[in-house]
């Protein structure tokens, strides 16, 4: 993807929404609609600053039908490397930003004889726009969402218009947690699980399942987390001649586009594959922190996927 | 045209217990019950408690011959894998069948209540597995979850792709189609969704013109 | 641009079919070279030179409404050309809103369309259809959307359903087939369809595709080429109907061959879909007989060439055998071995 395939947009909306979470609304600068777009989707904002440009992906929560805005949500990250910290605290109603086309890497089965939905804390995003599309179908389905406290549930009013009593919350604070177990060996045969949220809350979810005997086939998840830190290291781009320094808290790829070399990507958290880059030589270690690629691959050392992983070497060539 | 060396031909691999199942559905037809005693002495080896929850549907051996075969294999041995043994097993149930029909509309009310976590295991002819796996494709079941072994007889279901008529236990290469009266070449493309291989007439290029006709799905 | 249209053509019984001089030129040859073997060979479906088949992301041309025309002619025989599973109803609406924004935008003076929020009003002037409904609602259209909307729309269309890793062909519109039918084929996934098609696995084509496709982004649709030959300017050379056409092959003369074989090209064309995350997949058919192509002397020479050459294996998949070695000959007298430049482009 290049930077010539992104929208303009104007931030037309702000609210707080829990302590935590803000909700933006994203109008077409131009007028008219924004694109079509099914739910599950994701965009990258791109926000830039005098020092850095950040990219980072947010779901559409916003009614797939309803194409006069986009929605997202942001949690204020602890730790963050600055783009959660841009949105909540640079950000303003008027500004303009840059924003990708959607992708989906988290869309419904739609041949699934029933959703099971799982969501923590901000996850709950993906399956805001989940629940239009699920509105109009005759699919049973149910949501269970957990948040801290009752104050940390974003968007409850509008889950319960939508979803009523198949929306069945969790609140950490009052001792309540999914029965994962119960909730996985008691489902009809045909049904989807999809789980987004915190890596404990995914891992937990994934695990029982397959323990269920689900296969892979009918669990989804999608997480949105920074890449991971790391030592400082440097990189040689074989095709452009370039060297390129990786600071602590920059991924790999946002250091190379940051020298303007493009690196194709879909979802900028080691899922989908699309960065894959081919390592032509290196002289330490490579970190692997993705999960697209295969144990055999990573023991490969040719390949890397650049938006999560990292290297700890004296030399690293990379072949773009 | 390819006849043969389609991708889309089913393959078909001896069966294994899938011990990351936690339910178990087994149907069997004929030798394919061989295959399905096989399955369980290796699920009560590796799970002992998952017998308890496996249910077997099956058409025993003796009742399996057809009478329509022209030639065909060997009668199949009816001592081999009789219901008696799968009685002994501790099995969630058994049941047994005298025709295939009426195994399939027991194996749907089946998945109706079927969980997650469920496995299906399907033994015998290939067209008795194609009608399976017809059902199963309703309930969303995927190549995961489902292993097939093909025992028995290899012959086919065929439709026909000009009348869009099946025509059933064909044996042979070319075969006249039974509603239009095409003589159909039998290739070995083949859809999930209508179970059967395609059938699409040998001599239109050169009417009258047809291969020898051989038996070659025994 | 706006096409002159010759409606009373024919792709049966008399085949009154030709390619204007116009035609000839804007022809897509599939031979950059002398020779030809598979490849994945997808390119980005960019708009393309002025009055090229690639200009518009849809092609109309000359043929139009005769194509349409013969595409109502099959489907009264055979309704079954047209079938969608029922979980491809968000995908149809996606297809629906594709063509016609396409068609509307880049042929104002032949098809119009105006969207009040929901409310849409189309227009098709050669075709003399106007409607009104509504979008997303089915009960506002005489036929589903993707059927309404393929039968003004020239060549065939597929639709996939992405999930589990894999594209699966769960809806289409097919009536213009080069040997293959959607009633067999529905419900395959991708490898399974091309199953058919020989060598090509081998040389691990399709797993490429598939990953490709699998991340196709919106916004971003791709093309290829891909060809055959067929007797007679006939589009429906479906299973279904070969005991109609596969008797062609044997009429083939020296005297008559340039007149009855036809090369016969596929503009495919990629898009994802926004609202339901398929895939699109059309297949746009292009014919133009030996003698027309003939008219242009480094196609006779580059088509020569490439036959002659052509691996058995696809000589027997693409249906050439009885005729090929015919087809050499009458080319034959083009050929006078001179080197063509390079590019499918007429000189």
């Amino acid at each position: 993807m290049s930077e010539a395939q992104t929208l303009e947009v104007e931030v037309t909306a702000i609210e707080q929404v829990t302590p935590l979470i803000k909700h933006f609304k994203l109008s077409p600068v131009a007028g008219g609609s924004m694109p079509a777009f099914s739910g599950g989707s994701h965009i990258v904002v791109v926000m830039r600053t005098p020092t850095r440009v950040y990219r980072n992906p947010y779901s559409l929560l916003s009614p797939p039908h309803s194409l006069d805005s986009y929605e997202i949500g942001v949690r204020r990250m602890e730790e963050s490397r600055g783009g959660s910290h841009f949105m909540h605290d640079q950000v303003r109603v008027g500004m303009r930003l840059e924003i990708a086309h959607p992708v989906n890497l988290f869309a419904l089965d739609k041949i699934a004889r029933k959703h099971l939905l799982i969501a923590g804390g901000i996850g709950i995003t993906p399956f805001m726009a989940h629940l239009e599309d699920l509105h109009s179908g005759r699919v049973p389905y149910e949501l269970h969402y957990s948040v801290r406290a009752p104050e940390h549930a974003a968007f409850l009013p509008r889950l319960r218009e939508r979803a009523g009593e198949r929306v069945r919350m969790y609140y950490d604070n009052a001792g309540q947690s999914i029965d994962f177990d119960g909730l996985l060996s008691a489902q009809p045969l045909g049904t989807h699980v999809y789980v987004c949220g915190p890596a404990g809350l995914i891992e937990r979810v994934t695990a029982t399942a397959r323990d269920c005997g689900w296969p892979d086939s009918h669990i989804h998840w999608e997480q949105f987390s920074a890449p991971p830190v790391g030592d400082a290291f440097e990189v040689f781009l074989a095709r452009s001649k370039v060297t390129v320094h990786v600071p602590p808290d920059q991924s790999l790829l946002e250091s190379i586009e940051a020298q303007g070399v493009e690196v194709p990507y879909l979802c900028r958290g080691g899922v989908c594959g699309f960065c894959q880059t081919r390592v032509l030589e290196v002289d330490g270690e490579l970190i692997h922190n993705d999960h697209f690629l295969s144990d055999a691959d990573k023991a490969k050392r040719n390949t890397i996927m650049p938006c999560v992983s990292r290297a700890r070497c004296k030399s690293l060539v990379l072949d773009l | 045209m390819l006849v043969t060396g389609i991708k889309s031909k089913p393959v078909y691999a001896p069966l294994r217990a899938d011990t990351r199942g936690h339910y178990h559905l087994m149907l069997g037809k004929g030798m394919g019950n061989v295959a399905l005693m096989r399955v369980l002495g290796e699920l009560e080896s590796a799970a002992p408690q998952a017998l308890a929850r496996t249910r077997v549907l099956l058409i025993p051996a003796e009742l399996s011959a057809t009478p329509a075969a022209v030639s065909g294999p060997p009668p199949e041995s009816p001592a081999a894998a009789p219901p008696g043994d799968f009685a002994a097993l501790g099995l969630e149930e058994l049941r047994v069948f005298t025709d295939v029909p009426t195994l399939l509309r027991d194996f749907r009310a089946l998945l109706e209540v079927a969980l997650m976590g469920t496995r299906l295991y399907v033994a015998g002819p290939e067209s008795f597995i194609g009608l399976a796996m017809k059902i199963a494709l309703e309930f969303d079941l995927n190549k995961d979850e489902i292993r097939a072994e093909e025992l028995g007889t290899l012959a086919r279901r065929v439709y026909c792709i000009h009348c869009r008529t099946t025509t059933e236990e064909v044996r042979t290469n070319i075969v006249r189609c039974m509603d239009c009266g095409n003589w159909l070449l039998v290739r070995d493309h083949y859809s999930r969704r209508l179970a059967a291989y395609m059938g699409v007439m040998v001599d239109a290029e050169a009417p009258g013109e047809r291969p020898e006709i051989k038996e070659v799905f025994l | 641009m706006s096409a002159v249209f010759k409606p009373h053509e024919t792709y049966r019984n008399d085949f009154t079919f030709r390619n204007t001089p116009e035609a000839i030129r804007r022809f897509p040859l599939p031979f950059p070279e002398d020779k030809y073997m598979y490849s994945v060979n997808i390119e980005p479906h960019m708009p393309g030179a002025k009055g090229s088949v690639v200009e518009f992301a849809f092609d109309v041309d000359e043929h139009y409404v005769a194509e349409c025309r013969e595409r109502e002619i099959v489907l009264a025989a055979e309704p079954l050309r047209y079938q969608a599973l029922p979980h491809m109803m968000s995908s149809q609406w996606d297809v629906l809103e594709l063509i016609m924004e396409s068609l509307a935008r880049d042929y104002p003076a032949h098809f119009s369309l105006a969207k009040h929020r929901n409310r849409w009003h189309w227009i098709n002037e050669p075709l003399g259809i106007d409607q009104e409904f509504t979008f997303g609602d089915p009960a506002s259209l005489p036929r589903e959307p993707l059927d309404f909307i393929t039968r003004q729309a020239q060549g065939d269309f597929v639709v996939m359903d992405q999930r589990e890793g894999d594209l699966w062909a769960e809806a289409g519109m097919v009536t213009t087939p080069a040997d293959w039918s959607l009633d067999f084929d529905i419900g395959m996934t991708f490898k399974e369809w091309h199953g058919p098609v020989p060598l090509a696995h081998e040389l691990g084509v399709f797993d490429r595709a598939l990953k490709f496709l699998l991340n196709l982004r919106l916004g971003q649709p791709v093309r290829r080429l891909n060809w055959t030959m067929t007797v007679n300017p006939r589009l429906d050379t479906s299973p279904e109907n070969y005991p109609k056409w596969g008797p062609d092959r044997a009429t083939i003369t020296k005297e008559n061959a340039g007149d009855l074989v036809h090369l016969r090209v596929e503009l495919q064309g990629l898009w994802r879909l926004p609202r339901s995350n398929g895939v699109l997949f059309g297949i746009r058919c292009y014919l133009i007989s030996l003698r027309e192509l003939s008219t242009v002397p480094k196609w006779a020479r580059r088509v020569h060439r490439v036959l002659e050459e052509l691996h058995p294996a696809l000589v027997d998949y693409k249906g050439l055998s009885r005729y090929r070695d015919t087809v050499v000959d009458w080319l034959a007298p083009f050929d006078d071995g001179a080197p063509t430049t390079p590019g499918a482009g007429p000189d």
